[in-house]
């Protein structure tokens, strides 16, 4: 397990990435945004003692179920079904084992201010969910696999 | 020889180039669940309209024991005829007959029927069943390509090119199509790519069936080549009528008229209710324009292929229109590369037969990503803004909910030279949506803030109520009207009428330089 502290645009999230043998699973706990620091400077006005500046670590990270995750583990022979575009999923409404008809709403994804329905692609059964509600994803990211 | 048996003779003769490449060959024909060329043909044109050109044509190849080969019509079946009573032109590549491979002679017969089409002004149409070319004939062969490509080219936009691939369509031989306006392929049996998956297994060790290559599938969901995929060839032959009742006989020939049952002056008044109360809810935009055109008759093109933008054919008033319209069901329908291709092409099409265009906006943006801006959607799109503003047919835009930024403008804009304009009152026409500006215009007072997220929430909410309505660009003339949904009909009816008679020309020039 390695430990990196990450900062974007001046809040610090600390985010554990782990390896695991061969398989190409990485899971990515991005701290949900948890701010080390300090609220971004909003209150100059209000000087309160010193924000510590040494980086307190930030609440545990490890892994929680409810941890928004993204793993491209998929079942041989599996159809994948893909993100269109960048964005986060907002409901999964599915699960594993569920078989489904071509058109099924599988899940939401939030992207471009909307909120689009990810639709089975063809007739199956659901092998697998490879995110979580509230992970982020890219274009081409596996959301989920039917068989 | 008396005349009789002349008379005779000729049946014989006609009778042996009828059977094509023999009883056999027919036999394997069928089995491989693929018709002969002539029964496609009779399948395809009105019963007994069919007359044959070229019967008797035949190859002058004399190398390789080309000498000593029957090869009946060439592997090919050309002529004229007519569907539902309007004359097009045919060559239906006959597989029965070495392959359907195409020689000198064969690329002579196809071309001779397409300079006729280009004379008279009639659709033309190529049946696709080829291993390719004639590798006996040499660079022959290759030279009766570059005479179709060249003819192809020349009847692009002058008479309407159909092609349906019902077979192998090989290498070069996919340059004709790819350059005619519509493809069908018919699943299981048509096949289109450029090198087969033995030489691409060879060259980059990727182990593909011909099917994954360049199947229907592929082309009419990934490449986008193909714009219709049937699972057989009578449902083909339908869709290609079906598709022909849109299309005008040439450049210069009025559109298809057909009486209407469907009143001019229905309401609509369920429109409004398909659009969600929350901006960020998606819906199916098939349902608006099912519910504005003549008797919800729409004819989709390149269904599953960027499903993000919807085109195709419908009418109004009897006469054809053609349609663009943004889904939110897919990809919250933002403009992406292969969105643009495809309403570029269809514009582009519709502009060179006279065809009315008649979108629907509801366009969130281009999409972002460094995929797509590594792709050229710089390139891809600027082709939608040239063909919009390039067009000189009524052009007319119902802006249904959000027009933002650049896609906004892109989509048959005001400025562009859309002649009409509507919008709902749910429309949303801005630079970009309320939280991005507001991020953006208020950014130092955001940061300054007592209390940064209801501030924010404020300023949003502030910029949506000035900017995120139709009556903004309404107040410039951006908009000419903002009406009620439920009138959607008669509005775009009148408005149709009304450019009926437009008049639009543009600088003389050889041709512009659009961006491909």
């Amino acid at each position: 397990m390695k430990k990196f502290l990450i900062k974007v645009n001046g809040i610090q999230y600390e985010v554990e990435v782990e390896e695991i043998g061969v398989s190409p699973q990485t899971n990515i706990n991005y701290a949900p945004a948890a701010p080390v620091a300090q609220a971004p400077q909003a209150k100059p006005a209000a000087p309160s003692p010193a924000p510590s500046p040494t980086p307190t670590p930030a609440p545990a990270t490890t892994q929680k179920p409810s941890e928004p995750t993204v793993s491209k583990e998929v079942p041989a022979g599996a159809q994948t079904v893909n993100a269109p575009m960048p964005g986060v999923i907002l409901d999964i409404k599915v699960s594993v084992g569920d078989s489904v008809k071509k058109g099924d709403v599988l899940l939401i994804l939030e992207a471009m201010k909307m909120e689009n329905e990810i639709v089975a692609p063809t007739d199956g059964t659901v092998a697998s969910i490879n995110v979580s509600k509230g992970a982020s994803v890219n274009a081409g990211d596996v959301l989920v696999s039917l068989k | 020889m008396t005349k009789a048996d002349k008379l005779n003779q000729l049946k014989m003769k006609r009778e042996a180039v009828e059977l094509g490449g023999g009883k056999e060959a027919i036999e394997k024909q069928h089995k491989a669940g693929k018709k002969t060329a002539r029964e496609r043909i009779e399948l395809l044109l009105d019963e007994g309209s069919f007359v044959e050109t070229d019967v008797f044509f035949e190859t002058r190849s004399t190398d390789f024991g080309m000498q000593n080969k029957k090869v009946p019509g060439d592997g090919v079946v050309t002529g004229y005829g007519t569907i539902d009573g309007r004359p097009v032109f045919i060559a239906a590549q006959d597989f029965t007959v070495i392959g359907g491979a195409l020689g000198e002679a064969q690329a002579k017969k196809i071309v001779k029927v397409m300079d006729m089409a280009m004379k008279t002004g009639c659709p033309f149409i190529s049946i696709n069943d080829s291993g390719g070319a004639r590798i006996h004939e040499g660079i022959d062969a290759l030279s009766g390509y570059g005479d179709i490509f060249l003819r192809n080219t020349l009847a692009s936009g002058v008479i309407p090119q159909i092609s349906l691939i019902m077979g192998p369509c090989a290498g070069g031989a996919c340059y004709s199509p790819a350059i005619t306006d519509f493809i069908f392929m018919v699943e299981g049996i048509g096949q289109m790519y450029i090198t087969g998956n033995q030489v691409v297994k060879a060259v980059t060790g990727e182990d593909v069936t011909l099917e994954e290559l360049g199947g229907a599938s592929v082309h009419s969901s990934v490449s986008g080549v193909a714009h219709f995929k049937y699972s057989s060839e009578e449902e083909c032959f339908r869709n290609v009528k079906k598709l022909l009742s849109f299309l005008p006989d040439n450049n210069l020939a009025g559109i298809p008229s057909y009486p209407v049952n469907d009143d001019l002056n229905r309401l609509s008044p369920e429109l409004i209710d398909i659009i969600p109360d929350e901006p960020n809810k998606p819906y199916d935009m098939m349902e608006i324009i099912t519910r504005v055109v003549d008797n919800g008759d729409f004819f989709e093109i390149h269904k599953d292929f960027a499903r993000n933008i919807i085109v195709g054919f419908a009418r109004m008033n009897g006469k054809t229109i053609g349609i663009v319209a943004n889904q939110p069901n897919v990809m919250a329908g933002s403009l992406d590369i292969n969105a643009s291709d495809k309403a570029a092409r269809f514009v582009r099409f519709c502009d060179s037969f006279n065809i009315p265009l008649v979108t629907f906006t509801d366009v969130p943006a281009f999409l972002p990503g460094v995929g797509q801006e590594h792709n050229g959607i710089i390139r891809h799109g600027a082709k939608l803004l040239y063909a919009f503003a390039e067009a000189t047919v009524p052009k007319i835009n119902v802006i249904v909910r959000k027009a933002y930024g650049g896609a906004y403008i892109a989509m048959n804009s005001k400025t562009l030279g859309a002649d009409i304009v509507y919008a709902w009152p749910t429309a949303e026409i801005a630079v970009m949506g309320a939280e991005g500006a507001a991020n953006i215009i208020f950014r130092k007072e955001i940061a300054q803030a007592e209390d940064p997220i209801t501030f924010r929430e404020q300023k949003i909410q502030e910029y949506r109520e000035k900017f995120a309505n139709p009556y903004v660009a309404a107040a410039r003339g951006y908009v000419d009207d903002v009406i009620d949904p439920a009138t959607t009909r008669p509005m775009i009816a009148s408005a149709l009428e009304m450019l009926a008679g437009k008049r639009e020309t543009r600088p003389a020039k050889k041709h512009g330089n659009i961006p491909l």
